[in-house]
């Protein structure tokens, strides 16, 4: 439900196309939002001030190990780096990794098996730290994720040693090779891995101090340090952040600005409705979370300038189960996608996204290929369900009970119920729904699902959710269960090539195959609107990041 | 007394209302007599018997020759006519058409494009039947245990009072919320019985065990009082055993006490079952109910104020008819007529 | 003053009380499936080496009573109870909420309090005049308000849709700032969840004070004192408000000790004062056992310690009765 549950998105989004000034789709490369000229414009950005800031509820964590949900990302990516780290731009550009902690991008050897960095010198932590940066910081902070059981830690167990290092806690991982003296840190591969230079750009990867005890240092000042522009004075939760300039910063690239604000206070606990007004009374100028949807149209017919509307990386479907009658029957999930009229659920999710039939999101570049494979068409849905045999079986539709989700849900199981089905409802708190439909106990026949990035590429959709070699028991990503041998395999060599065009047409060709098989409803991508105060600039909106405070600036 | 305030009813004298051996006729039709002469017992009980009848009978009568749709049609695509222009039922951005002064969607609709009056009717029939049915399930077990624990007293008299203590001091909201929010997850599994997680009997077991106390711990008092009087001690001295002495001498003096209590313990739970929906753990979202319609309107509370304030409001008017009632039997069963005399 | 039999009795039913309640928790949510705890403490994309790992790391895979007593151990003696939510430190914000919804409950019971009696004076002393009519009829609709419904509707019409009058613009829509911090504010974000808190036993003090007063005008002393020709005004204030306030004391014992221990739980998210009420809702929501384990054991305690002392008070006011 809405309002008094304060909830927000636990998946990250990524924008790697700019942004949409109505429904229609736009690839260009502005700076900032579109809709705004608050971002934009206001002149030259001026040094100073203290942004008030808002988040209904605590961050998952403010701990770069175990953070694993767009706010933290969005906090920390100002307060740290890593070897690598995405450029701080908006639209497609903010998909390109740069080096960050690295002198360079990495050299590759060994047919895409070795990956040898060279560090920067001079970098230093964060008080109470202090000191520079070292490459057995960085082996020390990826062999920490094992320890505390990290979620990130499957990103990094295509790393030698890695598996080994996970059930023994012990000697460390021995394929990353850090030399303090010669300031390289070099990384041995299982197997070629296109992807790992984004695995090497998420927050999962920013280097904390050897030393960091192995437990959650969220609330920790001694250890909660880092090399970014920012540090984390205070975190009290239940009750605000405070972020100050880190002392100890120097810009060493245009990547990685020293930022503007001196101040970011975070009140926690503020919900979706009090924050339009009190931004709209001028008493909070930045929320984290999207604007509760019932004011939107209000909010762009009066404060124009104000309103921000970015594209997320962001997949929202149904699942279908294909272990499950009817949904096993492939005849019947193209049915229920012919029947499924998109623009009704957008409607539902208040015009915010535009509709689709794709697998990937717009914003990943040339890997989206726009196809539109199921017209809607109820009377030829009918007729395909008829010939199935599957009429009057009961379908259960799972959503999460955070508003508007539910009454999607209701729509689908009105569409189930036209196609001669009997449809039912059930609806789980958010909290506990993504677990809940990842176990084989609940496995459901069709489920609400709402896919953001964790980096800005299409492996992270494809792969994670429709390769049917990551089907598991518990913590099952594939939730539709679909397992096509064929495609398994092409998924496996898409993802060993080198990141670029070639390695893209693989993905774009693989959205079409599966789309075939209708494994999903995709129904929206959806978009982020924010409403901020009159004297907040310099808005950036990252896919990865989200909206990234160096770049911001207050006016007086 | 209200689930907001839940305290004990205060029958100051408990065993006050009682007469020897069962009431006779003549002095229930002196209750009823008494009742008939206050203007605003009978006001409530014609306003309750109203609402009753709108959501029962009246519901399928409105939707077959008004609304022409059903509290399940869903119409997001869907166009009306209305003060002569054809408009969408849902905008764009998802906000609904509002009330206004037609048969269709004559207080607007909702977010799924359904008949907001056709739910809250048919919602009606759904708190009213948790409200009626958890009531008289609550009444049936406060009376398995308070008769019992009056009458024996001693061991068994303190055993129950402590269940019962013990089931009160659980923060009645967290107690309701957490058997609610569990059984709702996975349903229940009784032996061979299975009852699915929507059913409506969760809400009505849920609000019925959480309320028993508050039922229970007044008839045993009278129980208790009554078990002295001489009436009952000479019925046992003639050899009568404890059931037949319940049946025949104490429940009959209870019956006044535990009608009232039901009467006020109806407008309890519909109160309550629109709170647990509110906290999401109370009657499933495809059975409309008052609140689990304040709850799905309360996000959109904004652009679509009708959808939270109209069932509210429904509320409102059957608690208080019940609480008027409730209070008129009160005084009509009191034949000391101590508080009649200051009224 | 009391025995020390008394307060031992009390004690030892107090612990009970507190022992049944928390086993009665922990069975809840344990054996009804609520979602598996080492799941959500993995995040996304857990490894099943993951899920087991942290299931043995935080003692899933114990037997039941082992799991109770490591987390009752948890609570009462290393005070390091975490959620499982988010992993915060359960104690602390529960230490921290607490001082908001005292602050609703007591402004709330301030309220209640005086009105409920002011209002029940008003309509004894006017007995059957369109007075009493009038505070009869708001007090019924004030016990039959849903009152989480109420502080919605009155947010949305007093902040944002009659905003603009200068009567209402003051109204903040929601949060909470600390007494230390600013007193006018404080009670400026607390002024509707005050009223939304006491609507109910508003109406039902008034209620009883009213019954209780009229009731006892027509016992004998108070007639002897009109006899004498004392005006009915004095009779009714100096002589049977005492008496009539008694069974008062009780009942607001009870209600204040159920409004902190759970009523709250229906005001607060509304309002967004993030006090021990929003906090219960929320770990309801997320079938999150240590918090709502510490919330339990909190709300019972109070209403159990309330009941006993509302049971002293009762008998020193009233020699007559005797409490066992």
């Amino acid at each position: 439900m809405s309002g008094p549950m304060q909830t927000f998105a636990r998946r990250l989004a990524c924008a790697s196309v700019a942004v949409v000034a109505t429904l229609a789709i736009a690839a260009c490369g502005s700076n900032s939002s579109s809709g705004g000229t608050a971002g934009a414009g206001g002149g030259h950005p001026q040094n100073g001030g203290t942004l008030q800031a808002a988040i209904p509820d605590n961050p998952d964590h403010l701990d770069t190990g175990l953070s694993y949900a767009t706010e933290g990302w969005e906090i920390l990516e100002a307060t740290g780096d890593g070897l690598l780290g995405y450029r701080r731009a908006s639209g497609a550009a903010g998909a390109d990794i740069l080096p960050d902690l690295a002198t360079a991008m990495p050299t590759v050897s060994d047919n895409g098996l070795t990956y040898t960095f060279h560090m920067r010198t001079g970098v230093r932590f964060s008080p109470p730290v202090n000191r520079e940066v070292e490459p057995s910081d960085i082996k020390f902070s990826i062999e920490r994720l094992f320890r505390i059981d990290s979620g990130g830690v499957g990103f990094y167990s295509g790393i030698v040693g890695a598996d080994q290092y996970s059930k023994t806690r012990n000697g460390g991982i021995s394929g990353i090779v850090a030399d303090d003296q010669t300031h390289t840190i070099t990384f041995h591969l299982t197997a070629p891995d296109g992807t790992f230079l984004e695995y090497m750009a998420i927050p999962f990867a920013f280097a904390v101090p050897k030393g960091t005890p192995n437990r959650d240092i969220s609330t920790v000042s001694r250890w909660r340090v880092g090399t970014g522009p920012y540090m984390i004075s205070q975190y009290v939760p239940g009750d605000h952040i405070t972020m100050i300039r880190n002392p100890n910063f120097h810009s060493w690239s245009p990547n990685d600005p020293a930022g503007h604000l001196d101040q970011v206070e975070i009140k926690i606990g503020t919900d979706p409705e009090a924050a339009v007004n009190e931004t709209a009374a001028g008493q909070l100028d930045w929320y984290f979370e999207a604007v509760a949807p019932d004011r939107l149209t209000e909010l762009k017919a009066r404060y124009p300038s104000q309103v921000h509307i970015y594209p997320r990386n962001d997949i929202t479907y149904f699942l279908l189960n294909v272990r499950k009658p009817p949904m096993n029957n492939l005849l019947v999930r193209k049915a229920i996608n012919y029947a499924t009229d998109r623009n009704a659920l957008v409607k539902i999710f208040g015009g915010q996204g535009t509709p689709t039939e794709n697998i990937l999101p717009p914003t990943l570049g040339s890997s989206y290929v726009r196809q539109w494979p199921y017209p809607y068409d109820p009377a030829r849905a009918k007729a395909m369900v008829a010939r199935s045999g599957t009429k009057g079986m009961t379908v259960e539709v799972w959503s999460h009970a955070t508003d508007p989700v539910p009454k999607a849900a209701q729509y689908m199981a009105s569409v189930l119920d036209s196609l001669g089905y009997h449809a039912v409802v059930k609806t789980l708190d958010e909290g506990v729904y993504f677990d809940t439909i990842s176990t084989e106990k609940g496995d459901p026949q069709m489920a609400f699902v709402q896919f953001d990035q964790d980096y800005p590429e299409a492996q992270d959709f494809i792969d994670v959710q429709l390769n049917g070699e990551r089907i598991v028991n518990v913590g099952n990503q594939n939730t539709s269960n679909i397992n096509i041998p064929a495609l398994n395999k092409q998924i496996d060599a898409a993802r060993a090539m080198p990141l670029g065009a070639a390695r893209n047409a693989r993905w774009a060709e693989l959205d079409k195959e599966f789309m075939q098989q209708a494994p999903w409803v995709p129904f929206l991508n959806r978009t982020l609107p924010k409403f901020v105060s009159p004297r907040l600039h310099g808005l950036v909106f990252n896919g990865t990041y989200y909206e990234m405070f160096p770049s911001m600036w207050l006016s007086k | 007394m209200s689930v907001q305030a839940p305290e004990l009813l205060t029958l100051e004298e408990p065993g006050d209302l009682a007469v020897p051996g069962a009431p006779g006729v003549g002095s229930w039709r002196a209750a009823w007599r008494r009742l008939r002469r206050n203007p605003a017992a009978m006001v409530a009980a014609g306003v309750f018997a109203l609402i009753l009848f709108a959501c029962y009978p009246g519901a399928p009568l409105w939707v077959h020759f008004v609304a022409h749709r059903g509290p399940d049609a869903q119409n997001i695509q869907g166009t009306i006519f209305s003060g002569g222009h054809r408009i969408p039922v849902i905008r764009n951005d998802g906000t609904p058409i509002g009330p206004g002064l037609r048969g269709q969607y004559l207080l607007g609709a909702d977010a799924n494009g359904r008949d907001l009056f056709v739910r809250i009717l048919y919602g009606g029939r759904t708190s009213l039947t948790v409200g009626i049915a958890s009531a008289l399930l609550c009444t049936l077990l406060a009376l398995l245990l308070a008769l019992p624990a009056g009458y024996f007293g001693g061991v068994v008299d303190r055993s129950i009072s402590r269940l019962l203590d013990l089931i009160w001091s659980f923060p009645v909201y967290l107690l309701a919320v957490a058997l609610s929010a569990s059984l709702v997850v996975g349903g229940l599994d009784l032996g061979p019985i299975h009852i699915s997680s929507s059913s409506l009997l969760i809400p009505i077991f849920v609000i019925a065990v959480v309320f028993v106390p508050y039922m229970a711990r007044p008839i045993r008092g009278e129980v208790l009082a009554l078990r002295k009087r001489e009436f009952v001690e000479a019925a046992i001295a003639h050899g009568a055993g404890p059931l037949r002495v319940m049946w025949k001498d104490i429940v009959p003096n209870v019956t006044a006490t535990t009608l009232v209590l039901f009467t006020l313990i109806i407008a309890n739970n519909i109160l309550v079952e629109a709170a647990l929906s509110f906290l999401g753990v109370g009657v499933s979202v495809l059975t409309p109910s008052w609140g689990n319609i304040i709850q799905e309107g309360y996000g959109t509370i904004v652009t679509a104020p009708w959808q939270t304030i109209a069932p509210g409001i429904a509320i409102m008017l059957t608690a208080i008819s019940l609480n008027v009632l409730g209070d008129g039997l009160r005084d009509a069963l009191d034949p000391h007529g101590l508080r009649r005399a200051s009224r | 003053m009391r025995s020390g039999r008394f307060w031992l009795r009390r004690l030892s039913g107090l612990v009970l009380v507190l022992f049944a309640l928390s086993v009665m928790v922990f069975v809840i949510f344990n054996v009804v499936p609520g979602g598996d705890p080492a799941l959500r403490l993995a995040g996304r994309h857990p490894t099943p080496a993951n899920i087991a790992a942290i299931r043995h790391d935080w003692g899933f895979d114990k037997p039941v009573w082992t799991q109770y007593a490591d987390m009752m151990d948890r609570l009462f003696i290393k005070h390091d109870l975490i959620s499982y939510q988010d992993q915060t430190a359960v104690l602390p914000t529960i230490g921290r909420a607490i001082p908001k919804t005292m602050s609703l409950a007591i402004g709330a019971a301030v309220i209640w309090l005086g009105f409920g009696v002011l209002f029940g004076v008003l309509s004894a002393l006017n007995q059957g005049k369109w007075v009493d009519r009038i505070l009869t009829v708001l007090a019924m609709a004030g016990i039959s308000t849903p009152i989480f419904w109420l502080g919605a509707v009155l947010l949305y019409l007093l902040t944002f849709a009659w905003h603009s009058f200068p009567l209402f613009s003051w109204i903040p829509s929601g949060g909470y700032v600390a007494l230390t911090t600013s007193p006018l504010q404080w009670a400026e974000h607390l002024i509707l969840p005050w009223i939304c808190l006491s609507v109910v036993s508003m109406g039902f003090y008034s209620r009883v004070v009213r019954n209780s007063l009229l009731e006892v005008q027509s016992a004998d002393y108070v007639r002897t004192a009109r006899a004498m020709g004392l005006s009915r005004r004095r009779v009714l204030l100096r002589h049977t408000l005492r008496t009539a306030l008694i069974p008062l004391t009780s009942l607001f014992a009870l209600d204040f000790g159920a409004a902190v221990g759970g009523t709250v739980i229906l005001i607060e998210p509304v309002f967004g004062i993030n006090g021990v009420g929003q906090y219960a809702q929320q770990s309801v929501a997320h079938l999150d056992l240590p918090p709502l384990m510490a919330l339990t054991l909190y709300g019972g305690f109070f209403i159990v310690i309330v009941n006993a002392v509302a049971d002293v008070v009762f008998t020193r006011l009233d020699p007559r009765i005797a409490v066992d």
